[in-house]
């Protein structure tokens, strides 16, 4: 059994993206699974997919915990996440980044397929949703699948869905990635902790789980504690806005999900607070004036 | 002071006592009497309450929930498909430990459509984690409407009840009901003050989003305080008896069990005419006892086993019936005896509102004598039902 997990962020399309595996292991006569697992759906948000290979039906119906294969949607999880965690010593990781293996610092020295995945998105896709891309390159570097059964998944999995063209193209993201891909070995350099977590013992647990503010070893807890839960780093655009053209009609500050602008009355000016900016682009979506532009980059 | 007043009437004076303060409220029979009461005491002055009238009973439990988590102390009321419509509501108050008081007056819920007495309404609640008390009379559901804000309020349990009275029996019957004083009443009862309550002063999350790293450890608090709820209610039992001179026994009651060797266990009003059988069958020599199963939730397995051990056969009495064969009642008496090679037979009588009557009861402690004889009886006996026999 061939075992996989997904680390993306909500709208890049890891779900997708194990599923479209599954269809590509299937189309090639195996028995395949996969599965999800978020928490709150937020675009943007961390987001863990599975996939599970074998020959013969599987009756695993457990998470994966020791893949033979990482897949990294967005290079920028490996701040917070381990993502090579129980990974097995042979196994591999396929990394969207725009660096070389040898470069990317995992921790570990481990077999690892790099792709810009990003560049190949938006120049082909027009928008960073970077699942079909990274699946070209799990077919260079892992060599568990052809890259013709990939393409015939996403032809039947987005074309059904989104329509024909669309599934060719997404077809192309991925043979593009595929021949751009790099294998090596990654870096082990960086001492990686696992992000602390609260967890309490039923008894330790307040009761009826109602939360006031208060501080654990873990962090902040109860109203308030997401102020430490900054997100620039979710980001693949950040908003610039033209103070010329901008005419103050506050539309950005009314529909930002994360409340990010902030109006500052004395100077009749508003400022935008990139610790909480996750790059979603509404702002610029909803300015009837043109004044603010999403700009590639971290906010 | 005595007042000859229906069920409904004395849980109304119950609330006002117990000083309640909000009460959400939508009227569904056979409850209605109980908030058109309490409507009356706040329109007229005599209870400082804030009374809400909801659009449908989702609302009135969502509401009764934000008020609890506000700091307010809160009555309802409702019954059948006015419980069922609040299901989702029930499954958010008890985990979040919101202490309201809610009465369910027994109706039976369907299609079809009826309105008198079945416990298939409040059965259909009982793993939600409130608790649940059945009574079985007018003076009762006055008494356990101020023992219920005692013990939901307590630190160790902070768990929503639901003191159940059976509709139209109790609900439209007068009996002559003793009225506790107010101040014996707030000697007994002290103001409700939770530890943390929505406070823009002191912010709080309550019912925020919970991952399955927590909530499995929520379960097992819960779980916790409805165990912990059973000494409890035993301790809060004797101090209203000692205050009130009314002992209801605590988690259950037990009527001729010294030496009985058929037991009936019972719930509700049928109790009451099962005590009359119970005391002719023992004048004509049968050694026949009853336990009155007061406490649904906690349910009391230790104090059934305690209690039903010496005899040789045990009947349960279900007014509601759970599709696994024989009533809930009956499965979970069962449960809690298991281990004991004591025959446990179960009685389905009164669905539907039915009467239950005393010649239906001596047939039940006749069929549980014949078992605890040594005779071979039917597992699930449907009383008074046309093409079935007993």
């Amino acid at each position: 059994m061939f075992e996989l997990r997904f680390h993306g962020r909500g709208g890049q399309g890891a779900v997708m993206a194990a599923q479209t595996i599954a269809e590509a292991a299937v189309i090639e006569g195996n028995y395949a699974v996969a599965f999800p697992f978020f928490g709150a759906e937020r675009r943007g948000a961390p987001v863990l997919a599975f996939a599970r290979i074998d020959s013969k039906k599987i009756y695993s119906k457990t998470q994966v915990y020791a893949p033979d294969c990482e897949v990294v949607l967005d290079d920028s999880l490996l701040d917070t996440i381990d993502v090579v965690s129980g990974l097995k010593p042979d196994g591999i990781v396929v990394i969207n980044s725009k660096d070389k293996p040898e470069d990317i610092d995992l921790g570990k020295e481990i077999r690892t397929g790099a792709v810009d995945a990003t560049s190949v998105a938006l120049e082909i896709l027009k928008a960073p949703i970077t699942n079909t891309a990274i699946l070209g390159a799990l077919a260079k570097a892992t060599g568990i699948i052809k890259i013709e059964s990939i393409e015939e998944a996403i032809k039947r999995r987005f074309g059904e869905k989104l329509g024909a063209k669309v599934g060719e193209r997404n077809a192309l993201a991925a043979r593009t990635a595929y021949d751009r891909t790099v294998v090596g070995k990654s870096k082990g350099i960086k001492k990686l902790e696992t992000k602390k977590q609260w967890l309490p013992s039923y008894q330790e647990l307040p009761v009826g789980g109602v939360l006031v503010e208060g501080r654990t070893e873990a962090g902040l807890i109860g109203p308030g504690s997401f102020v430490e839960n900054k997100v620039f780093g979710w980001a693949t655009f950040r908003p610039v806005r033209d103070k010329e053209k901008c005419t103050m009609c506050l539309l950005c500050w009314f529909y930002c999900p994360e409340g990010t602008i902030v109006r500052i009355s004395d100077r009749g000016d508003l400022m935008t607070n990139y610790d909480y900016c996750k790059g979603c682009g509404i702002c610029a979506n909803e300015c009837p004036v043109d004044a603010i532009k999403m700009v590639r980059g971290k906010t | 002071m005595k007042k000859v007043i229906t069920g409904d009437h004395a849980v109304a004076i119950g609330a006002k006592l117990s000083r309640v303060e909000v009460v959400p409220a939508f009227p569904i029979t056979p409850q209605t009497l109980i908030i058109e009461h309490i409507a009356d005491f706040v329109n007229d002055g005599e209870m400082d309450a804030k009374f809400l009238t909801m659009e449908s009973e989702h609302s009135v439990m969502s509401a009764a929930a934000a008020a609890e988590a506000a700091g307010a102390r809160v009555f309802t009321a409702t019954s059948s498909q006015g419980l069922a419509f609040m299901h989702e509501m029930l499954y958010a108050t008890a985990p979040l430990r919101l202490p309201v008081v809610m009465v369910n007056a027994n109706r039976t819920l369907g299609g079809p459509p009826g309105i008198w007495c079945e416990y298939n309404d409040s059965m259909g609640v009982r793993d939600s984690g409130w608790l649940q008390v059945y009574v079985e009379d007018n003076q009762e559901a006055l008494d356990m409407v101020i023992q219920a804000y005692r013990i939901a309020e307590d630190k160790r349990i902070l768990l929503p009840i639901m003191p159940c009275l059976d509709g139209f029996v109790l609900t439209h019957t007068v009996e002559p009901v003793e009225i506790p004083e107010q101040q014996d009443v707030d000697s007994f009862l002290p103001p409700y003050e939770p530890d943390v309550i929505l406070d823009p002063a002191r912010p709080a999350m309550i019912g925020t989003f919970m991952p399955a790293e927590y909530i499995m450890e929520l379960r097992r608090q819960t779980a916790g305080a409805v165990e912990s709820a059973k000494e409890v209610i035993q301790e809060i039992n004797d101090d209203f008896a000692k205050r009130f001179g009314r002992d209801y026994g605590g988690l259950i009651d037990a009527y001729q069990m010294e030496d009985a060797e058929a037991a009936l266990v019972t719930m509700g009003t049928v109790t009451s005419t099962s005590r009359q059988v119970v005391d002719e069958m023992r004048q004509e020599g049968e050694k026949v006892g009853l336990i009155k199963l007061r406490f649904f939730r906690p349910f009391p397995s230790e104090e059934l086993k305690n209690a039903l051990k010496d005899t040789t056969a045990v009947g349960v009495l279900d007014r509601s019936l759970s599709f696994i064969g024989g009533g809930q009642a009956f499965n979970e008496v069962r449960s809690a005896l298991y281990g004991l090679s004591i025959p446990i037979i179960n009685h389905l009588a009164g669905l539907g509102g039915r009467d239950v009557t005393e010649m239906q009861i001596r047939k039940m402690f006749e069929l549980t004598l014949r078992a605890a004889n040594g005779e071979k009886v039917k597992s699930v006996n449907w009383h008074n039902t046309r093409g079935e026999t007993v």
